[in-house]
């Protein structure tokens, strides 16, 4: 993230976004956090799981880009290698900025939509128009203003459901070592997912109670996404054959 | 017909009291219809002692067994991480004189035995920073663990530094609102007697007499059941470790962004040590010494010279000690836990870890009926007596092989029959090879091999191993592990926060369960 204004209609009139340097930025991420509602999109490609911040110590829910640091396998011939892009990574530049009190029409601990001034997308020539010639919002401008209020409301509503995921004993930490075709091997650590084992023994009450919160899919979701760590070392095999 | 063990009664709060009172409460389900009843009668009256703020890894089982959360143990008893001690001035007096007795085992201590391979390296590093990484992880002033490692996880082995007083009120709270503690505030006036010697119940002065199947005596220095009650003996043992008073003090820091030292400091001094602990909000600073070779107006200066201006604010508190411990701590139907069983001084932190192995080996193995107590009684008895004498040698051990001349205190402790022979044994065996895990081979050891290594090895012993010459052929694997060390090292000043940074996530986000 490099500088945050606040988005303009005058100031950033005729700035543009070129599309193909958003998805850039993800270049050398291995992982974003993604939210319950496009879980069904991601376990199409990617394995979601839970990991902790590194700061905080607590739980976020990502998908895996790699197994390594500053990984992404996805990121081939300069392009996003994959039928979806998570929102983390489509939202660019465009972030949501605590309001400030007391600025006219903005209460407070209100979102203002602002854009990252040094984002590696702004363009003054070609890209998609944020603000048509008249100052009005374009198609492009509105659909990045969805995407970031998917990620607000949507980070809320992860951050229960993992704290139910804990609060049940569901979650636990995953043991992966992997052998690529070249015999490098590799330990991931840090990773962690939904306990089947314990899924099973829940007792019906239980069951019910994620059923009533919508839990169940999301969980079944991210157990049957962990095959596509099988595709990542596929991925990562047909890089180190050449 | 049989008795069985239906109630336990521990008179005394404390660290003691509620350790035990923890321990025993959530393995025999107290909480529950069915459980084991425990009442603790504590004295509205009576303070406890409270300097005991040093622990030892045990403790992260004790409170993860008691069902305690780490991050509301650190929180709430001001709490911060320890691993281990630097001693400094211990061996020549000097002020570049310092080494360490880490909680991290050495490089591969299965594997092979480090100390005559290091010997040839003594010049270039010493002992504890050659075959482990806390030394470093310390003298950085870093953290035993990240914010992301799990509750009582740890990157470096750790134990605590607490406040001792918040630490019982914590204990206290938890025990009688989750564990289901019956707790009586009143004062114990009388100990009722059966026929057979067992106590049959404790005379308060507000609940009438309170009676038990086991009395647990957690009444301190006073020993009111086992000691005055019963009449255990106490065995004095000052002719071996000589400390015989603390002056103890609280220090603030100078600002509250003070780095906190993240291991037990022992200065030594013309007559005695001084110990200093990091809390979050304050440091605990104290004297021990000998009374009988220095004055305590000498003392007291001997602690202004070492808090320094900030002291004239302050008021040190003076605790008279007397080493040693009860003939038995289990008869008939009572047994001892904490200082009514004993005290040794504060050197290598026996106090709380000597309540937390009592209380667990009570609540593990609780005689389930008072047929089968008196056995139980003549092994705890057993286990503890092996254990106060494990741990008076280990502490003499420090004593003996100082190098200081300053001070018949120095003086005195190595002459040979203030030294107790099980110690001079061993320390004859060492000359000609180095501690190994067949020198302790009880189930009940409280040191390991490595504890006895780090000391002698940093205080300067040299071990003769010409005639085992021929053994020593794990050069390569020697070499692998002081290679391996060097590694983790790097790994570790590379990740690990800064000790205060760490506490201040823990009070902001907790650790994770997980």
């Amino acid at each position: 993230m490099g500088r945050l204004v606040a988005l303009d209609s005058r100031t950033h009139r005729s700035l543009r976004v070129a599309p193909e340097k958003v998805v850039a930025q993800g270049a050398k991420l291995n992982m974003v956090p993604v939210v319950l509602s496009e879980f069904l999109k991601l376990c199409v490609q990617y394995p979601i799981v839970l990991t902790k911040n590194a700061d905080t110590g607590r739980f976020v829910c990502v998908c895996l880009f790699g197994l390594s640091k500053n990984e992404n396998l996805f990121w081939r011939d300069e392009r996003w290698d994959a039928i979806y892009t998570p929102l983390h990574i489509a939202r660019q530049p465009f972030f949501a900025g605590a309001g400030e009190a007391g600025k006219a029409g903005q209460a407070d601990g209100e979102f203002v939509l602002c854009i990252d001034a040094e984002n590696d997308s702004l363009r003054q020539d070609t890209g998609d128009r944020i603000f048509d010639e008249q100052g009005n919002e374009t198609p492009y401008l509105q659909q990045a203003k969805a995407i970031l209020s998917a990620l607000l409301t949507g980070e809320t509503e992860t951050q229960r459901f993992i704290d139910k995921l804990l609060a049940v004993n569901l979650v636990q930490p995953m043991r992966l070592d992997v052998q690529y075709a070249n015999r490098q091997s590799l330990r991931v650590e840090g990773i962690f997912t939904v306990d089947e084992e314990r899924m099973k023994a829940l007792p019906p009450e239980g069951l019910v109670e994620l059923h009533s919160l919508n839990y169940l899919a999301p969980i079944y979701t991210m157990m049957a996404s962990l095959g596509h760590i099988y595709s990542l070392v596929n991925r990562k095999n047909a890089l180190l054959a050449g | 017909m049989s008795q069985p063990t239906r109630s336990v009664v521990i008179v005394g709060g404390g660290t003691a009291g509620w350790i035990t009172a923890g321990r025993i409460a959530a393995k025999h389900r107290s909480h529950a219809e069915d459980g084991l009843r425990v009442t603790l009668i504590e004295s509205p009256t009576i303070g406890t002692v409270g300097v005991g703020e040093g622990t030892w890894p045990t403790m992260r089982s004790t409170l993860k067994k008691i069902g305690i959360s780490e991050s509301d143990f650190i929180r709430e008893c001001d709490a911060t991480f320890k691993q281990g001690a630097k001693f400094a001035r211990w061996v020549t007096g000097r002020d570049e004189d310092f080494y360490y007795h880490p909680l991290v085992l050495p490089q591969g201590f299965q594997t092979v035995n480090l100390p005559a391979y290091w010997q040839e390296r003594r010049e270039q590093q010493s002992f504890s920073a050659a075959v482990c990484h806390q030394e470093h992880i310390c003298e950085h002033g870093l953290a035993p663990k990240q914010i992301t490692t799990p509750e009582y996880g740890a990157v470096a082995n750790y134990a605590y530094h607490l406040n001792a007083g918040k630490f019982a009120e914590f204990l206290k709270r938890y025990c009688v609102e989750k564990l289901g503690v019956n707790l009586l505030l009143d004062d114990v006036i009388a100990v009722n007697a059966k026929e057979n010697g067992d106590i049959a119940s404790v005379a308060t002065a507000k609940n009438g007499d309170v009676g038990g199947d086991l009395f647990i005596d957690c009444t301190g220095f006073s020993s009111l059941l086992l000691g005055k009650h019963l009449g255990v003996p106490f065995i004095d043992k000052s002719d071996v470790l000589f400390i015989d008073n603390a002056l103890a003090v609280q220090v603030p820091y100078d600002h509250e962004d003070a780095p906190i030292a993240c291991n037990t400091i022992s200065t030594g001094q013309d007559a005695g040590w001084i110990w200093d602990i990091g809390l979050q909000h304050r440091r605990g600073v104290g004297y021990v010494y000998s009374s009988h070779h220095t004055s305590h107006e000498q003392a007291e200066q001997t602690l202004r010279n070492y808090v320094g201006p900030a002291i004239d604010a302050l008021s040190p508190r003076k605790i008279p000690i007397r080493s040693g411990h009860r003939q038995l701590f289990w008869k008939n139907n009572c047994v001892a836990v904490g200082l009514s069983a004993g005290f040794l001084e504060p050197l290598e932190a026996s106090a709380i870890v000597l309540v937390e192995l009592s209380a667990e080996m009570i609540a593990e193995q609780l005689p389930p009926c008072r047929e089968v107590m008196d056995v139980m009684a003549k092994r705890f008895n057993e286990t503890f007596l092996y254990r106060w004498d494990r741990i008076i040698d280990f502490l003499k051990l420090h004593y003996m092989l100082s190098q200081r001349t300053d001070n018949d205190f120095w003086e005195d402790n190595r002459r040979p029959q203030s030294i107790p022979e099980s110690l001079r044994e061993l320390i004859a065996l060492w000359r000609y090879r180095p501690p190994g895990n067949h020198d302790f081979t009880s189930n009940n050891e409280v040191f390991p091999a490595a504890s006895y290594q780090y000391i002698l090895y940093g205080m300067g012993f040299k071990t003769d191993t010409r005639y085992l010459a021929h053994t020593l052929v794990e050069q390569d694997l020697a070499e692998e592990q002081f290679s391996r060390n060097a590694r983790a090292i790097r790994q570790a000043l590379a990740t690990l926060p800064k000790h205060r940074d760490l506490l201040k996530k823990v009070h902001l986000y907790g650790f994770q369960a997980l």
